[in-house]
């Protein structure tokens, strides 16, 4: 014995953790100063695995960081920047205090101001790990650009957060690459889909606002801050990937198109521009001005490893993918007063469809209520006075869930007045054997190209038709729907998908693939006769669970069609 | 000191000064008797003569001749006054022309022609192109700067700010001269690109949601949110029934009595009571038995038993080492068992850790509080978009996404905290002394 002895809590888990006051008190700064470091630079506290090591004995909840990630911060050199500002607080105090306004006006001019260029760079080495963190940055930005300018926090990050989620919009107007809308009870969630990754974003509606109490809001600024430099490099390299001028312009014809006479009515001069941009009605500037061509044939590159049907499926996938970006073009849509106009000027512009709307609420509306060319116009009112012939009168959802569908869906659903089938949420992936409502079985058929007759007919009120006719059609409809259903229901059972369908066409093909199945559905057959006692009993245990599922989703199914046959006598009812 | 003395009597015997004896000294002001004093005395000249008639006669004798030379009595008339009478005449021109008005000669420029000269020759200059030196100095001089402030120009949230582009510009200096001049950005290590949380940053609400919902999935929604109420009730309902007591235990008045009462009363019950205590007592003694010295015989007895046991031992494990070959199919069984065990029980526990992934860490002294789900009633249910009043706060929902992901850790609005002065007492000792 005698000589080194190993000490209790010298090596080890306890000296790789320190805590926050430890780590603050290495630093020299204050604990908000801290705090806005670490998020800045992106160090996160850590939970130690044997916290009683850590803690040198004791469960007293603390916060630990890891030593080498403070070590780190103590390099960065916007800590100097922090304390630069400490003592221009002081400086400034002092000289309000003995009221020396040249002082005060000096210190005010030379304030310590630190750019975050060098963090964004470090933390995001390439463009494409940017862009996994877009998520949050575009959150962040649209959330602060909705506040009010009261000063509670800086007005200068509300207009920059303004500037830089509009470019973003105008980017992806340009770029076509929204691809998913949810309308929730919180928000409006967006997909696009830019170089590959899939960004998710939600937005709030611009009418509510309470601010809660118990959320740190120099935590949030902090996060802002930062993430807004990130916005901004990002919105500068997409402008130039795709050939945009940044910051950017409208194009030339555009803009000559959006000249008024009171132009001073909607904002300053200096603002009208910004303003303009954000109404997402014209088309923005190019570095070099492209031609409209037409859309080149892609070259076919056999890969080695590809046979004919993943080709085949991938330029299917190609056109689809073309043909859905353009749902709207060609169509002239008018948003009346009481729509919100921002989020559906940008999810039309987005599928190629051309916008306008009152000139009392927004600069940049291009054509009046009066033109003839419209097509449609969007009113969320219980009816119009004024009618066109020309144009359909519809409800905003028509909108959202055409883009969710992909398709162009009938717009007698969502006339004025009609009862609104439930906007579904495109987020969700169902599974095989999980309860599908009919409105999206419906919406899946009208893309496979089928008509079911009864859509015409199905939920409507305002009808000219006698009552006698309608009961008629009624009775029709309620037994194809049977039908319907009934067919549905026998293809969940038997476990099939019901993606797969049997078109006439290709029977022949099928043949040896059918032949295949009955193969193997014999072998399976055999190999069950074959199971011994204690093997078959479990058998049957996962069978029955796996047909629970089908029969509940037949229940499911049975009640909605019984919800939704009181629902019409109520209304047969109400009627007479 | 004696002149000191001297002075001060001067100064006290000149009318200017007061006395140094104040006036309320009562021995000075009753009817002082004027002392008799020598005035033949060299001694007595200064103090007791008043000579301030002679000097002021004598210093305005001195200041006359000091400002004017000499007594202003001997003066001459002349000297000191003279006669005022008036201006004398200014001779008049011989002829009187009225004021002009707009006089051309009022346009007259001395060096009229001179001046014609050199514009004409400026003029020439500058349609050939060049510019006398002042004009040249001047435009020179660079415009003012009228911009924003330096401060607000340099700031990260200038909403004006340009952006450049970051990942296009590769090694702006030479890594070398970054390094040498201290310059050199510290490289960031592998460890923090990790994301803290396998969560994704924006987490869509479920499908009953929707502004619109389809029935089932609101349906859903709404048994979630009911669920946790249920939850939160059951807890109420165990904490109360932890802390509820019989109606039996209850204190009455009459149970308070008795206990009040308790050992007071003399009853027949005493004797009984001790009989049985001191049985007891008798039995405790009986048990701290005094342990007897082993005889020899019995050592040996307990050494032989031993031995004994030992060989049986032996011998029974050699017999079962013997049989283990033919039980060799049971073990391969019972093996079998344990390792399906052993593996069953590493599944759990990797499907432990990865659902702990998922979950927030313990980061601080709060813990994590799960954001209530935003759910709206059947019947808030908006018919259309423009009735829809939207539920919860994207900013709280943020926050709590932060602390979920542990970028942040929890925190709470720092409460008011009243602090309550000590009031410092003196003990009665001191208060004596002191």
């Amino acid at each position: 014995m005698g000589g080194l002895q190993k000490k209790k809590y010298e090596r080890g888990s306890a000296t790789n953790y320190i805590t926050r006051n430890r780590a603050r008190k290495k630093l020299m700064l204050s604990l908000p100063d801290f705090r806005r470091l670490c998020i800045l630079k992106g160090i996160y506290p850590h939970e130690p695995k044997h916290k009683k090591k850590v803690n040198k004995g004791s469960t007293a909840p603390r916060t630990f960081y890891l030593l080498k990630d403070i070590r780190f911060l103590l390099h960065e050199p916007i800590v100097s920047k922090f304390r630069e500002y400490k003592i221009f607080v002081r400086k400034l105090r002092r000289a309000y205090g003995k009221t020396e306004w040249s002082a005060v006006e000096r210190l005010k001019e030379n304030k310590p101001a630190y750019k975050l260029d060098h963090i964004v760079k470090e933390r995001y080495p390439t463009f494409i790990d940017a862009l996994r963190d877009i998520d949050d940055a575009l959150c962040m930005g649209f959330l602060f650009s909705t506040f009010a300018r009261t000063g509670k926090c800086h007005v200068q990050t509300i207009q920059l957060c303004r500037r830089l989620t509009v470019e973003w919009m105008n980017y992806v107007i340009a770029s076509r690459a929204l691809r998913k809308v949810f309308l929730s009870i919180k928000g409006i969630y967006y997909q696009a889909e830019v170089m590959g990754q899939l960004i998710t974003w939600l937005v709030p509606y611009q009418f509510s606002h309470d601010h809660p109490t118990d959320v740190d809001y120099r935590v949030m600024a902090t996060f802002t801050e930062l993430y807004t430099t990130l916005l901004g490099f990002v919105n500068f390299r997409l402008y130039q990937s795709l050939n945009l001028v940044y910051p950017p312009k409208l194009d030339s014809k555009a803009e000559s198109e959006l000249k008024e006479d009171d132009e001073e009515d909607y904002a300053m001069n200096s603002e009208s521009y910004t303003e303009k941009l954000s109404a997402l009605s014209s088309s923005l500037a190019r570095v070099v001005s492209s031609v409209e061509e037409e859309d080149a044939k892609l070259d076919e590159f056999p890969d080695e490893g590809e046979d004919m049907e993943k080709m085949e499926a991938r330029e299917k996938e190609q056109k689809q993918l073309e043909t859905q970006k353009k749902i709207f073009e060609g169509l002239k849509f008018f948003i009346n007063r009481e729509v919100p106009r921002e989020s559906l000027a940008f999810v039309i512009r987005c599928f190629g469809g051309q916008v306008s709307w009152d000139k009392s609420v927004c600069i940049g509306s291009t054509y009046d209520v009066t033109d003839e060319t419209i097509t449609h116009q969007i009113v969320d009112r219980p009816n119009v006075d004024k009618q066109y012939m020309n144009r359909y009168y519809i409800q905003p959802q028509w909108v959202y869930d055409c883009v969710n569908a992909k398709i162009r869906l009938p717009v007698e659903d969502y006339f004025l007045g009609v009862n609104l089938p439930p906007h579904l949420s495109p987020f969700v992936e169902e599974k095989e054997g999980d309860y599908v409502p009919p409105e999206k079985l419906k919406i899946m058929a009208l893309q496979r190209g089928e008509k079911l007759a009864q859509q015409d007919e199905e939920e409507e009120e305002e009808e000219e038709e006698e009552e006698d006719e309608n009961e008629e059609e009624e009775d029709d409809e309620e037994e194809a729907e049977e039908k319907n259903l009934k067919k549905m229901e026998e293809q969940r059972s038997q476990g099939k998908s019901l993606q797969v369908k049997v078109t006439p066409g290709k029977v022949k093909v099928e043949n040896p693939a059918r032949l295949e199945q009955e193969e193997k559905a014999e072998e399976k057959r055999l190999a069950i006769m074959m199971m011994k006692k204690k093997e078959k009993y479990l058998y049957d245990k996962i069978m029955f669970g796996k047909k629970r599922k089908v029969r509940e989703v037949n229940k499911l199914a049975a009640k909605r069609k019984a919800h939704d046959d009181a629902e019409k006598a109520k209304k047969k009812k109400a009627r007479k | 000191m004696a002149a000191r003395r001297r002075l001060k009597r001067v100064a006290a015997s000149q009318s200017g000064f007061l006395s140094f004896k104040s006036p309320s000294d009562p021995t000075s002001s009753v009817g002082s008797r004027r002392k008799r004093v020598n005035k033949n005395k060299k001694k007595n000249w200064n103090k007791y003569s008043d000579v301030n008639d002679v000097d002021e006669f004598l210093e305005d004798v001195r200041h006359q001749e000091r400002t004017t030379g000499g007594l202003l009595s001997e003066k001459a008339d002349d000297s000191l006054f003279f006669l005022d009478l008036g201006q004398p005449e200014k001779p008049q021109p011989l002829e009187t022309h009225p004021p002009h008005h707009n006089h051309i000669l009022a346009y007259q420029q001395p060096n009229a022609k001179k001046l014609r000269r050199i514009a004409e020759k400026a003029e020439r200059l500058a349609a050939k192109g060049v510019v006398p030196r002042k004009q040249k100095r001047l435009l020179n001089r660079r415009p003012i700067d009228r911009t924003v402030k330096k401060a607000v120009a340099e700031a990260n949230n200038n909403p004006d700010r340009d952006y450049y582009d970051i990942w296009g510009q590769e090694l702006s200096a030479d890594p070398w001269y970054l390094q040498q001049t201290g310059k050199k950005l510290v490289k960031r290590p592998e460890k923090l690109n990790e994301k803290p949380s396998v969560l994704p940053a924006v987490e869509v609400i479920a499908p009953g949601g929707s502004y619109n919902p389809d029935f089932f999935s609101h349906q859903a929604l709404l048994q979630e949110a009911h669920q946790v109420e249920v939850q939160k009730k059951k807890q109420e309902d165990k904490l109360e029934r932890q802390l509820a007591i019989n109606k039996e235990d209850k204190a009455t008045e009459e149970t308070n009595l008795r206990e009040q009462v308790e050992g007071l009363v003399e009853e027949e019950n005493d004797d009984e009571e001790l009989a049985p205590s001191k049985e007891d007592d008798e039995a405790a003694l009986a048990a701290i038995a005094v342990t007897q010295k082993k005889s020899e015989k019995q050592i040996k007895k307990e050494k032989a038993e031993k031995l004994k046991e030992q060989q049986r031992l032996t011998s029974r494990r050699q017999t079962e080492r013997q049989q283990q070959l033919f039980q060799l199919r049971s073990i391969k069984a019972s093996i079998r068992q344990q390792e399906e065990k052993t593996k069953s029980k590493q599944m759990q526990r990797r499907i432990k850790q990865e659902a702990q992934k998922a979950q927030p860490r313990r980061l601080g002294k709060l813990k994590f509080q799960a954001p209530d789900l935003d759910v709206q009633l059947s019947d808030e249910l908006a018919g259309s978009l423009r009735q829809l009043k939207p539920e919860g706060s994207i900013l709280k929902d943020r926050f709590k996404s932060f602390q979920k992901r542990n970028l942040i850790e929890p925190r709470e609005r720092a409460k008011f905290k009243r602090k309550l002065k000590v009031k410092y007492v003196e003990k009665r000792a001191f208060r004596e002394i002191t």
